[in-house]
């Protein structure tokens, strides 16, 4: 098991958000985390990330316990969390971000390749400031940044936010590529076509905790799945 | 006319190494120092207390700014830790009060216990020649040092991986966890940094004029000008400011008088604030 996750509660101000949740990901495995929009997704990545404290439950990264460390020994474990507010540094050029990410190491040649073939578009765009990258193009910094550091599971919270359909699909066609390299992914989404289309299993959460899980074609043949998120009567 | 420029560029050094250091620490904790004139002067008297049992001046310059240093980490790792766990406006006010606080006490302390403390670096020799203007050989010695000073910061700011660190803290806090880093940690280094400069501003300053007890207060509102005009939180801003408004104080000094001089760089400030609210080199 590369990642697990077992009883975990996580919340605001003492308020619990999400609860009981338990779930794995092995080595290798594309995962979905979907569900509509306050269904406690990126409170759940947030808590697994580091950036909010659980408040009861554990963390293991192969085996080792990461509940409540800090965010960024978290991020060195191992765990590289693509939040869909993307948090990029946007007075330094897109080099620089992409540098940053493999901190506190300096960035080696081949990581820089991987994220320059993925992305062709980062590399036409290195001296820019990332401050002036259209959306599309911050969402594959974030992706590239957070690959810098050679996680052992990318966490991605909606990567679709605020990108076009076609941007979307084009988003989801990088992320089977990534798969494909043999990288954990982990993926939390609203747009859950999209999300089922790359994952080799999905947890449907709701209101906090999970409901259902399976894999994309169990999912999909579910009745309330096809009926809540699926569009279909 | 020359002579009065380059009089103003020595002092506008001095005053962008002044707004550096505060510059520094607002960018990354959202934090106004307003004690940090007074940890340059509690600077200053270490290094005059030292002094007087006979180090070397050299000596004595590095432990004042490592006392310097010390009392600001001090300021870090006690007072300021509630102020970092709010957010926001919230802040900036309990970070200015406290901040205050902390003067007020500093102040108080060194005025109780060296009522006629000060500070001055005698540096001997014949007026050195610069562009056929002789200058005092101490306030070229001190323009040195902080050009050296500027130089190697904005290295290690622009070039080396922990400077870049520090700079993604000051862009993006939360982006700098998911990168790895501690910001907890690098607010502790660079309020270390921030004081040790304070100190080194308290050390190069009085090798031109005595620096006494009670300079704490315009050392302080001089930074706030500087960093304000720079940019909250850029190195390069801060020097850039500092010379500008060393130039502009200097030649209203000469041409206008003494007197209009702090609220000629007042205005300076304000008129930044309105026209580009982030400072020269703000992003």
């Amino acid at each position: 098991m590369l990642l697990e996750v077992r009883g975990l509660g996580a919340g605001y101000l003492g308020e619990k958000v999400v609860s009981d949740i338990d779930f794995e990901v092995s080595p290798g495995e594309a995962v979905a985390i979907v569900g509509s929009n306050g269904a406690g997704k990126s409170t759940l990545l947030r808590a697994i990330a580091g950036l909010l404290r659980p408040m009861e439950g554990r963390v293991r990264l192969e085996g080792r316990d990461l509940t409540r460390r800090p965010a960024h020994r978290i991020a060195r474990a191992g765990i590289a969390y693509v939040p869909a507010e993307r948090h990029l540094f946007p007075a330094m050029t897109v080099k620089t971000n992409l540098a940053l990410g493999a901190y506190p190491r300096r960035p080696d040649r081949s990581a820089l390749e991987l994220v320059y073939g993925l992305f062709p578009r980062l590399e036409e765009r290195q001296r820019q400031r990332a401050g002036t990258l259209s959306g599309g193009e911050q969402q594959m910094l974030a992706v590239g940044r957070a690959l810098m550091s050679r996680p052992k599971v990318l966490m991605l919270d909606e990567p679709t936010t605020g990108l076009a359909p076609k941007l979307a699909r084009a988003a989801f066609r990088a992320l089977e590529g990534l798969k494909a390299t043999g990288l954990t992914l982990l993926i939390a989404e609203q747009q859950v076509p999209l999300a089922l289309s790359v994952a080799d299993r999905g947890y449907v959460l709701e209101n906090g905790r999970i409901r259902l899980e399976g894999s994309p074609e169990e999912l999909e043949a579910n009745p309330e799945v096809r009926r809540a998120y699926l569009g279909v009567a | 006319m020359k002579a009065v420029i380059l009089d103003g560029i020595v002092l506008g050094l001095g005053f962008g190494l002044l707004g550096v250091g505060l510059t520094l620490v607002y960018g990354l904790g959202g934090v106004l120092n307003l004690a940090y004139g007074e940890i340059a002067v509690f600077g200053a008297i270490v290094v005059s207390q030292v002094m007087d049992r006979g180090a070397p001046t050299l000596v004595a310059a590095g432990v004042g700014m490592l006392a310097a240093a010390a009392l600001s980490v001090l300021l870090d790792l006690t007072l300021m830790r509630p102020v970092y766990r709010q957010t926001g406006e919230e802040r900036t006010l309990l970070g200015l009060l406290l901040t205050l606080g902390v003067a007020f006490v500093i102040v108080g302390l060194l005025n109780w216990k060296y009522p006629t403390g000060a500070l001055y670096i005698f540096v001997g020799g014949d007026p050195i020649s610069i562009a056929g203007v002789p200058m005092a050989a101490g306030s070229v010695w001190a323009s040195v040092i902080t050009l050296g000073v500027a130089g190697v910061l904005l290295v290690f700011f622009g070039l080396t991986t922990f400077g870049r660190g520090v700079r993604s803290v000051i862009q993006d806090e939360t982006g700098a966890r998911l990168v790895g880093i501690s910001p907890s940690l690098v607010r502790t280094l660079i309020f270390a940094l921030s004081g040790g400069l304070a100190g080194l501003v308290a050390v190069t300053r009085s090798m031109s004029a005595p620096l006494t007890v009670t300079a704490g207060f315009d050392l302080t509102t001089f930074a706030l000008i500087v960093a304000v005009v720079g940019g909250l939180g850029s190195v390069a801003g801060a020097f850039l400011a500092g010379v500008l408004l060393g130039i502009v104080d200097n030649v209203s000094a000469h041409y206008i008088g003494e007197y209009i001089t702090a609220i000629v760089l007042l205005a300076a400030a304000a008129i930044t604030i309105l026209v580009r609210p982030r400072g020269l080199l703000g992003r």
